[in-house]
């Protein structure tokens, strides 16, 4: 008990002139007083002690989220580096892929100039030996057939004329491939792009081999109203698709070739079993139209169908591909164009990208 | 000596809880509690390791009274708490209504063991309910593991049976703690008192009142009770450090538990969401770790903790008054199993709250601080807990 209330005990047990009962009440009152005082007293000192560790558990964890803060902040900045110079990166890789498949339009540009350059040449030769015939038409003096051949040498060079613009307008197609792309939608003949970047890549594959043959089919809808896109940008995700297409029928032939010559069948025997086939087609669907790139290659395999988006993913061996090519495309078709890109693919069957714009 | 606080029941079972500092002092409170006609038939004893269980055990023999016991950390009866008694709850329950299983662990290990006391309370009772204790540290200092227990005694039992109970003490000694019946005892293994349902009406419920504190933490290396890295930093030092006690950190004599855990253990959070208390007993300096009294394997999610606020004792008396109102029931007597920790934390509010469960109750009521408890939560889920007030009310139908 406590001491004070203890006294007051002793005094009271001493003191004969109080009642028993009185006495009884009030040292009852005291026991209680004693009782209620201990209770105080504990929980005036366990605050005390427990307001003094919680303090220092409080101040040691926030010192400690500091300390992981300041570490977080850090590792933050360099994941900010890591991510700039990623960037980066990866502009210089879609950098690349552009002038990758430059290059692999370079051939088939080529071969595009070439015929009305030949035109041109040709147009231009027969003009001057028309040129002096007329001198000498002239030099007779028989104007008509002068007169005649001058409006022969109009067509001529109406012809010359018109092969210059073709070249100009392939050379015009290269720029804008490799330009940076303007952003700015405007109607566009998807059928005439297809086409146009259909022989580009199929004389950029020829020119690099040879030996390659593939059918070409397409079925352009002859309805299909000029479409607002990005020229620069659809066309090169057709030129990607039809890159892809031509690679998928090339390697397949080489090996379809390869495993009929490994159980002696003849080269020209294998050919004639397989038919490499590109199909491009177009097809105007309510107020939709889709462009579908067709293949009777390999196909895709089930476990890497839903990575063919993913940037960086290729099935090329290394260095023949940067692996942004179909990641590019999507971005293009879906995020610049609301557009969806999807795939179906069969083994042994083939593939179809069909691109809903 | 007389017994110092005695509630006798009007209807159904009769009930006393005695008290005495010796044997001789425990043998006069019984003889005085008989002179009424009360005819006890069991006694729940709970005792400090310091008593002579032997001459509890033949005073109580010569009055045909059957024993159930259990050594403990303190003791207390209603309106007197201890350390170092002896404290009984007395029944003249019917000795067809109660059956004792003594079950020493043996070579057995827990689930054989839990096994054997579903298929003995099955094979007595259709509805069987169970109070149990099982020891709490042996003599080696091995502590029980109480959530394999309960699980254990999940799987055995089934979902349905409810058991109340603690794990014996040893003034915190941890020396040896002990159950034990008249003519067996053991530090390695379980007491039940298997109750016939059909005849006494089980209730209680479990509280424990710490919260967490700060951030939560993870286990990053332990190994058995062994806890040596929180969060990739060494245990010993963060615990030490984080509650105020670095300077101690090379003291060989410094007691952690007193110091410190009784009053901060860890917050551990169980899979289903419910939390218990792991509570670190010792430093094993040689190991460098914290030696806990439960597991606390790697990966672990817990948190540091601080003891119940000061109204915890009001919200275990609102609890218990509700599941009172709830049930619509009396009791005729009162068991508590209140964790060794509670009265270092609660100091003489957990007085307050033993006779306050007493109160409610209006009842007989004897108890002892354990090494753990067992009993169903406030989810009504039977749990393993540490830190908790475990009240158990047993009523004759």
């Amino acid at each position: 008990m406590n001491k004070h209330l203890q006294n007051i005990c002793n005094l009271l047990q001493r003191d004969e002139g109080i009642a028993a009962e009185i006495k009884d009440l009030i040292l009852k009152s005291l026991k209680d007083a004693d009782k209620e005082l201990t209770i105080a007293e504990f929980k005036l000192d366990r605050t005390e002690k427990v307001k003094r560790t919680t303090s220092i558990l409080l101040e040691e964890t926030i010192e400690e989220l500091e300390h992981k803060s300041r570490a977080i902040e850090e590792t933050n900045l360099a994941l900010q580096k890591s991510l700039e110079e990623l960037k980066s990166t990866q502009a210089q890789l879609i950098q690349s892929e552009k002038l990758a498949s430059l290059g692999e339009l370079t051939a088939g540009i080529a071969h595009e100039i070439q015929n009305p350059l030949n035109f041109v040449n040709n147009f231009a030769e027969v003009s001057a030996e028309m040129l002096e015939e007329m001198e000498e038409e002239l030099d007779k003096g028989d104007t008509l057939e002068a007169k005649a051949i001058a409006a022969d040498l109009k067509q001529n060079l109406s012809k010359i004329n018109h092969h210059g613009q073709r070249a100009s307008s392939i050379v015009k197609g290269m720029l804008e491939h490799s330009r940076a792309s303007t952003g700015v939608k405007e109607p566009t003949d998807i059928n005439a792009l297809a086409d146009e970047y259909l022989r580009l890549a199929y004389h950029g594959l020829r020119a690099k081999d040879n030996s390659f043959n593939a059918t070409i089919e397409t079925h352009f809808d002859p309805d299909l109203p000029l479409v607002s896109v990005i020229p620069q940008d659809i066309g090169r995700v057709l030129l990607n698709l039809i890159n892809n297409a031509f690679y998928a029928v090339a390697e397949r032939s080489r090996s379809t070739v390869q495993q009929r010559a490994s159980v002696g069948v003849t080269s020209s025997h294998a050919d004639t079993m397989y038919h490499p086939t590109v199909t491009v087609s177009t097809q105007k669907t309510g107020d939709h139209i889709l462009i579908k790139v067709q293949d009777n290659g390999s196909g895709i395999p089930e476990s890497i169908r839903d990575k063919i988006f993913q940037p960086f993913f290729t099935t090329k061996p290394t260095g023949q591909g940067t692996g942004l090519g179909l990641s590019l495309a999507y971005d293009i078709v879906v995020k610049g164009h609301g557009g969806s890109l999807e795939v179906v693919s069969k083994e042994n069957k083939g593939s179809e990208f069909i691109i809903n714009l | 000596m007389p017994c110092l606080y005695t509630f006798l029941s009007e209807i159904n079972m009769k009930a006393k809880s005695i008290k005495g500092e010796t044997p001789a002092a425990f043998k006069t409170a019984l003889t005085d509690c008989l002179t009424d006609g009360f005819k006890p038939i069991l006694a729940i004893v709970f005792m400090s390791i310091r008593q002579d269980r032997k001459a509890i055990s033949e005073i109580l023999k010569h009055q045909d009274i059957d024993l159930f016991g259990a050594t403990s950390c303190g003791e207390f009866i209603n309106g007197y708490q201890d350390e170092g008694a002896i404290v009984a709850l007395l029944l003249d329950l019917n000795r067809n209504d109660y059956a004792l299983l003594f079950e020493p662990f043996g070579d057995r290990s827990l689930p054989e063991t839990a096994d054997e006391i579903a298929q003995q309370a099955f094979k007595t009772y259709q509805d069987p309910a169970l109070i149990l204790c099982s020891t709490g540290v042996n003599s080696k200092g091995d502590f029980m593991d109480g959530e394999k227990l309960v699980n254990s005694l999940e799987v055995a039992l089934g979902p349905n049976v409810t058991y109340y109970g603690g794990l014996a003490g040893d003034d915190m000694t941890f020396s040896g703690s002990y159950v034990f019946t008249h003519d067996k005892e053991t530090d390695f293994g379980i007491a039940t008192l298997v109750l016939n349902r059909d005849k006494v009406e089980v209730q209680g419920m479990a509280i424990t009142g710490w919260k967490p504190m700060g951030i939560s933490r993870k286990v990053t290396k332990s190994a058995g009770n062994l806890l040596y890295e929180i969060d990739g930093k060494p245990a010993i030092d963060m615990y030490l450090k984080y509650l105020g006690k670095v300077e101690n950190k090379e003291d060989k004599t410094f007691d952690v538990i007193s110091e410190l855990s009784f009053n901060y253990p860890f917050i551990v959070k169980r899979e289903d969401g419910e939390t218990i208390l792991k509570t670190p007993i010792k430093i094993d300096h040689q190991e460098n770790a914290l030696v806990i009294d439960m597991e606390m394997p790697e990966g672990t999610e817990f948190w540091f903790s601080i003891p119940p606020d000061f109204d915890i004792v009001e919200k275990i008396m609102e609890e218990a008054t509700q599941l009172k109102s709830t049930s619509q029931t009396t009791a005729d007597a009162l068991l508590v199993f209140s964790c060794a920790g509670r009265s270092p934390a609660l100091g003489p509010l957990v007085t307050l709250e033993n006779d306050g469960l007493a109160e409610i109750w209006e009842s007989p009521m004897a108890g002892f601080f354990t090494y753990g408890e067992l009993g169903r939560g406030k989810t009504r889920k039977q749990y393993f807990h540490s830190g908790a007030c475990c009240w158990v009310a047993l009523t004759e139908k």
